[in-house]
């Protein structure tokens, strides 16, 4: 049904969002990522350096469980309810988000006081910091000895049904036709933050030197080029698999549709995103001897549940009996799949160009 | 899918009604069939909006060249980036991924890389860049310079040395310390060399460093032993004892979780939950410090449940040999003949039904079959005397170690214990990844022996997916040559005289039988008594007044019966260990950071630097020890030269940073400074008219050290390039392999360990070209000898210092209370977000964890103490006090508290760190000697650091 209306700026909309011709996706194995976070440094080093984006992580990897990034965002609110209805939510704020802070290198290096000086962080307000992008790393949930925690990557979903793309009162964010890719042209955006608002991931960021809305391109310029996207390529753990939902020879198609064990996050958002994960295995709970307890997970499975939906029991068991196939010396086409034997091809086939052979 | 209109609300309430947005689906000539061509291609007609063109324009770049990082990762090292270059300067880097794939049916190495690489090009320009040379014109520390120029700075350098040297403290008193940034590879050789020229010691880091692998070391000859990461893809069982591979070996742990997709199974060890464990298929939570106790019983339920390899025991090990039933000592030669020989043991063969030698040049034992039980009769020169198997003897030893005892050391479960001695022996291929952790505790030779023992009875070394995992290390071994090539001829003149030098020696080592393992170590133990390379620890102890600290052993250890002192002289008076003993008047520091890394820094500080006419630093970036310095020399980025790297098995390739850009303002390659050091040396010799000194053997020697240095003028700071040639041509494991080749590719495999490295060779065995590359497969299939004692792997030494300490047998010793009566141990380990201190002060590192040093609290304790995270938290004992951010970790076990390291001492309030804790004492084991591989030798067999486990208190900070 179409809808003749015009939205502020008196556009005229035709109100349908139509699903691209492709739509390209990640998955993330969650049993291989370390929490270095070079894919976090690449993007950054790639996208984020100029002045305003200092404190933009495009890619965060949080512990999980643990507030994350923005701070507490799993609770924000943003994208759509059971019923179809927005939800409530807040922007993040910059001390949220964990703000970029600054050293007095200058005057332990150079200022000649000696002693009575070191280096103290401080953020733009000029305060000790109280949290940043990954403040609670490695702490976790539970209690020793059964104590629980994993790295979750996260970066912009590229949704099908984008909250920031609907949100946004000057039609400054668009998907891709031709590859899903949900961007902000930052020359349209004025700053309003509604996206921030809708985004239920909170993978936005405001640059406060631009006055604009800045997040993840899917590295649009390197994959325009058949070269992967920097987190993905630049991952030393290789579990980003990249590629189109469609490619029923590709990975992603694989993980995603046919092994079914790469699920979305919160999928109760709304939004259909874009990448996928492959639940964490964790070893068994232990007693505070070593006794192994095989019928207790460690990672408790409701916790799981609420990130990755009903289906986590299933893949994890899954995931279980092929690794047992394979140490009986039997094949699996799914173990196959997740070790990449040869990178880059079995982890984005599609995007195998070097980029310094450009 | 069609939208209808949605209301976002605002927090303070008010519907904003929003529009919905037009997307329009461009119609392409394959708006919805699959296309079959390449992405770019099939898109020729991008349509056109403005501002995807800023970012397409952003990502390009004038000129790419080859890269990596000349920094101590150690057991990570070794990744190929890619450096792109605009405008001159580095714009970004980005990993290659251009590792050749050697068998399809094995993960390949790619993509290699970590965050902290990744941002060098941040690292590089940052405020901590130093860009000009510096004067001290404050008080050491205060941070008051005065910037001179290169000339004031390097004449007022010469003069200085060579003051020094020609004084009665002679070259002696020129101390350099290489530390974590020593770059071994190539142009890195300018080191060794200046120090060859100048016969100034260089500090031997390794031991002081805690990497020496004690232990292992003392067990099987050699600290050096270690496999490809991805010889684990073979592995049926992977432990992870003793080290954090999550935090410390980034590129390589994907080995480690694609093995597990293999159906390896993952088993940690460690005290905490750490981040090792969160992958693995079983945890074990061990007590502190308690790991022999573990290891032990698990040898003993393998030993008692009859599940061990008994062939391999009786080929590769001592286990077989025979002991004196009456005091444990080996039946030697020695014993039962007059002139019979120290090193020449024996066994009873059962099928011959008598005691013979055992074979000293090979392991093969044909159809002999070693007895492992039993007492026997000998007649000796001194009478009859009852023997038994080592075997029977350490059988009998275990059994103070039955899982149900050693339970109440180690708090591991009896069926758990069975659990770990069941899978290891019953595995097809397991691997123990163990890092340098043990080597830093006090008892850590215990620990690694308990370890090494498991594998060894189970039968796990050797082979494709079996090891232990000692030490990597594996580089281009003209190094070695070069290194200590004298006169002013050329290269290859120099090293065959070397050769020639070296010849008789050689000649008597293939006389005695050795093996080349055993000759290279044999040169080593040699070549070291000269005190070329003094091992830090006992420099520190003799020479810069760390004896009242590192020196007070018997003030923590009960089992000590006599001061270490006493133990100190005996070894220094028998020859075992070198006894600095000059002075020092000036100390260099080329790239480390000793005013970070030795424990308990600030007393050497407060000790050595009063002592000191002058100290300089080389260095591109402001640490510690640069904060102190007398004098700071700016060095090249490591994307501002061109060098070849040293490297480990774990990435068996040879890797190069080349000139990607131009050194920025006056720093430059560290070569070139030290060329300029040593011309400006011999233009002040001789402006000065100083024709000569006196070296450390009472050698009269020109100072044309500059002439000496650069061959005769043949590769000088000009030609850095044509040395790194000469270099590769000379190495005789790098195939072919030279400059111009390895300079487009970034790295070259190895092909061999090659024929002169005195480290690479500890790996025993082949390198080939389609096969991962798996350690001790000469031992193990060629059946060659280890470079012990006995020849095999050795669990019984009858050494009078391990006699006197109870420690002949591998045993479990309690964690002595080093530090003080405090009731939490510090443990430690190298943390995520920095090689050393290289990036601790990095504005991204520091922003993805807390900005500040942090200490990791159990919930328990941390309640105990009102202690909540984020608080500021005072760390302490008997020795000193720092303060940290409390972090709070349901993952840390109570009693333990965790800093991970490298905090540099300008972050924290007062200037000290967690090290300044730690009084780092000596373990008289450490000093042995004379027990043939147990000598000290360079990097090994000399006294290491102990600083795990101290213990300490904590409190908030109110």
């Amino acid at each position: 049904m179409a809808m003749n209306e015009k939205n502020i700026i008196g556009r005229e909309l035709e109100g349908t969002l139509h699903k691209p011709s492709r739509q390209l996706a990640m998955v993330f194995d969650l049993n291989k990522c370390l929490g270095c976070h070079t894919c976090s440094i690449s993007c950054k080093r790639q996208w984020t350096r100029d002045e305003g984006m200092e404190q933009q992580w495009w890619a965060v990897v949080n512990t999980q469980p643990g507030l994350g990034t923005p701070k507490n965002w799993e609770h924000l609110g943003g994208g759509w309810d059971a019923k179809g209805e927005p939800r409530p939510s807040n922007i993040p704020t910059r001390d949220e988000f964990g703000d970029a802070w600054k050293f007095n290198k200058d005057e332990v290096f150079h200022g000649g006081k000696g002693k009575v000086t070191y280096l103290k962080p401080v953020t733009t307000k000029g305060e000790a910091p109280d949290w940043g992008p990954n403040w609670d790393e490695d702490e976790g949930g539970g209690e020793y000895p059964n104590s629980h925690f994993f790295y979750l990557p996260r970066i912009c979903n590229h949704c099908t049904h984008p909250a920031c793309l609907e949100a946004c009162p000057r039609g400054a964010i668009y998907k891709r036709a031709d590859d899903g890719i949900v961007l902000i042209n930052d020359k349209q955006c004025k700053g309003f933050r509604f996206c921030m608002e809708a985004c239920p991931y909170k993978r936005i960021y405001y640059n406060h030197v631009r006055d604009v809305g800045q997040k993840c391109i899917f590295c649009f310029p390197r994959v325009e080029k058949g070269v992967a996207p920097a987190c993905a390529r630049q991952c030393p753990g290789r579990l980003r698999f990249v590629g189109y939902l469609d490619d029923e020879n590709g990975p992603i198609h694989k993980l995603v549709h046919k092994f079914k064990v790469a699920l979305p996050l919160h999928q109760e958002y709304g939004t259909q995103p874009n990448v996928y994960y492959v639940p964490p295995l964790s070893p068994p709970s232990v007693d505070m001897n070593g006794r192994v307890d095989p019928s207790r997970p460690r990672i408790p499975l409701e916790y799981l549940e609420g990130l990755f939906g009903p289906r986590v029991k299933e893949v994890l068991a899954l995931l279980e009996a092929e690794k047992a196939k394979k140490a009986k010396g039997q094949p699996s086409e799914l173990m196959d799949l997740l070790i990449v034997y040869k990178w880059p091809n079995d982890i984005f086939p599609d995007f195998v160009r070097d980029p310094a052979e450009l | 899918m069609v939208m209808t209109r949605r209301a976002f609300l605002l927090g303070t309430g008010g519907a904003l009604a929003l529009s919905l947005v037009l997307l329009k689906c461009k119609k392409t000539d394959v708006a919805t069939d699959r296309p079959a061509a390449p992405y770019a291609e099939r898109v020729p007609d991008v349509r056109y909006r403005g501002f995807e063109d800023v970012y397409r324009n952003q990502w390009k770049w004038d000129s790419v060249a080859k890269g990596t990082h000349f920094v101590n990762c150690w057991y990570q090292r070794g990744c190929n980036w890619n450096v792109y270059v605009k405008d001159g300067l580095v714009w970004r880097e980005e990993q290659s991924g251009t590792y050749d794939q050697i068998d399809p049916k094995i993960p390949d190495y790619n993509p290699r890389g970590c965050q902290k690489g990744a941002c060098y090009s941040e690292r590089m320009y940052d405020e901590s860049r130093l860009r000009h040379p510096l004067k001290r014109v404050g008080e050491r520390g205060a941070g008051q310079w005065k910037r001179v120029s290169w000339d004031e700075a390097l004449n007022d350098i010469a003069d200085k040395t060579i003051d020094a040297m020609i004084s009665s403290d002679g070259p002696g008193s020129v101390i350099w310390d290489q530390g974590t940034a020593q770059t071994n590879g190539g142009a890195g050789v300018a080191m060794m060399r200046t120090s060859l020229v100048l016969d100034t010691p260089v500090l031997d880091v390794n031991t002081e460093i805690g990497d020496h692998r004690p232990g292992a070391a003392v067990t099987i000859g050699k600290m050096v032993f270690c496999s490809s990461s991805d010889d684990l893809f073979f592995s049926d069982l992977v432990f992870i004892w003793g080290g954090n591979p999550i935090y410390t070996q980034i590129p390589n742990a994907h080995f480690i979780t694609e093995a597990r997709y293999n159906g390896a199974k993952v088993i940690t060890i460690a005290p905490d939950y750490s981040a090792s464990s969160i992958h693995a298929d079983q945890w074990v939570p061990v007590k502190v410090a308690t790991d022999a106790a573990l290891g032990l019983a698990m040898a003993h339920v393998m030993i008692e449940d009859g599940i061990y390899n008994r062939k391999f025991v009786q080929e590769q090990t001592d286990l077989p040999l025979l002991v004196r039933v009456d005091n444990g000592r080996f039946l030697r030669e020695s014993d039962m003949k007059p002139g019979g020989a120290e090193d020449r043991f024996y066994f009873h063969d059962q099928n011959a039904k008598t005691i013979e030698l055992a074979p000293q040049k090979t392991l093969a034992l044909d159809n002999r079959d070693p007895a492992l039980e039993g007492e026997f009769e000998v007649q000796t020169t001194s009478g009859t005397v009852k023997v038994t198997p080592v075997f029977s003897r350490l059988r009998q030893h275990l059994r103070q170690y039955a899982p149900e005892k050693a339970m109440a050391i180690c708090g591991v479960a009896p069926e758990t214990i069975r659990g770990l001695a069941h899978d290891l022996a019953k595995a097809r291929a397991a691997t123990c990844i163990t890092q340098s952790n043990f080597s830093k505790f006090y008892h850590g030779i215990e620990m690694e022996r308990a370890q090494i023992l498991c594998f060894a009875l189970a039968g796990q070394m050797g082979r494709k997916g079996a090891g232990y995992m000692s030490f990597p290390y594996l580089s281009i071994d003209a190094v070695d040559g070069l290194g200590v090539a004298t006169g002013q001829q050329s290269p290859k003149l120099a090293l065959a005289a070397l050769g020639l030098k070296m010849a008789p020696e050689l000649i008597k080592a293939k006389f005695k039988g050795y093996t080349t393992e055993m000759t290279t170590f044999e040169l080593g133990r040699q070549e070291y008594r000269h005190g070329a390379f003094p091992a830090s620890l006992l420099w520190l102890y003799h020479q810069a007044g760390m004896e009242d600290t590192y020196g007070r052993s018997e003030k923590w250890d009960p089992a000590m019966k006599r001061p270490l002192d006493s133990y100190m002289k005996e070894a220094v008076a028998k020859g075992w260990q070198m006894q600095p003993s000059d002075r020092p008047r000036i100390f260099f520091e080329a790239g480390g950071n000793i005013l970070r890394r030795f424990r308990a820094f600030d007393k050497v500080a407060d000790r050595l630097l009063p002592a000191l006419d002058l100290m300089v630093t080389i260095d591109w970036r402001m640490s510690n020890t640069a904060l102190y310095s007398d004098y700071v020399l700016p060095a090249a980025a490591w994307y501002e030269k061109d060098d070849i790297t040293w490297a480990t098995p774990l990435s068996p390739f040879s890797q190069v940073i080349t000139r990607a850009a131009e050194p920025i303002a006056e720093a430059k390659p560290d070569w070139e400074i030290h060329c300029l050091i040593l011309k400006t040396i011999q233009r002040r010799a001789a402006e000065r008219g100083i024709k000569s000194f006196k070296d450390r053997r009472g050698v009269e020697r020109p100072f044309d050290v500059y002439d000496e240095f650069t061959f005769g003028g043949r590769y000088t700071e000009n030609n850095v390039t044509e040395f790194l040639d000469l270099l590769l041509e000379l190495s005789t494991n790098v195939g072919d392999a030279n400059w111009e080749k390895i300079k487009k590719k970034g790295f070259q495999r190895f092909t061999a360990l090659g024929e002169n490295s005195y480290m690479n060779v500890g790996n025993a065995t082949d390198v080939k070209e389609n096969e991962p590359i798996t350690a001790g497969l000469w031992h193990t299939e060629k059946k060659m000898p280890w470079p012990t004692l006995t020849r095999r792997m050795q669990f019984c030494i009858d050494h009078p210092f391990y006699e006197e300490l109870g420690e002949v047998l591998p045993v479990h010793k309690d964690q002595p209370n080093i530090g003080g009566d405090y009731p939490l141990y510090l443990t430690g380990g190298h943390t995520r977000w920095s090689i050393h201190s290289t990036w601790r002060d990095q504005r991204h590192m520091q922003q993805l964890n807390r900005g500040q040093p942090v200490i990791y609290i159990s919930v328990e304790d941390a309640a105990a103490r009102g202690i909540k995270d984020g608080d500021q938290v005072r760390l302490f004992n008997d020795i000193s006090s720092t303060e940290l951010m409390a972090k709070v970790a349901a993952a840390h076990r109570p009693g333990q508290v965790t800093v991970y390291h490298a905090w540099e001492p300008f972050m924290s309030k007062g200037r000290t760190t967690y090290t300044s804790v730690t009084p780092n004492p000596i373990n008289p084991l450490q000093l042995a000697g004379g027990y043939f591989h147990i000598q000290a030798r360079p990097a090994e067999f000399a006294p290491g650091s102990t600083d795990r486990a101290t213990k300490v208190q904590i409190e908030k900070v109110h």
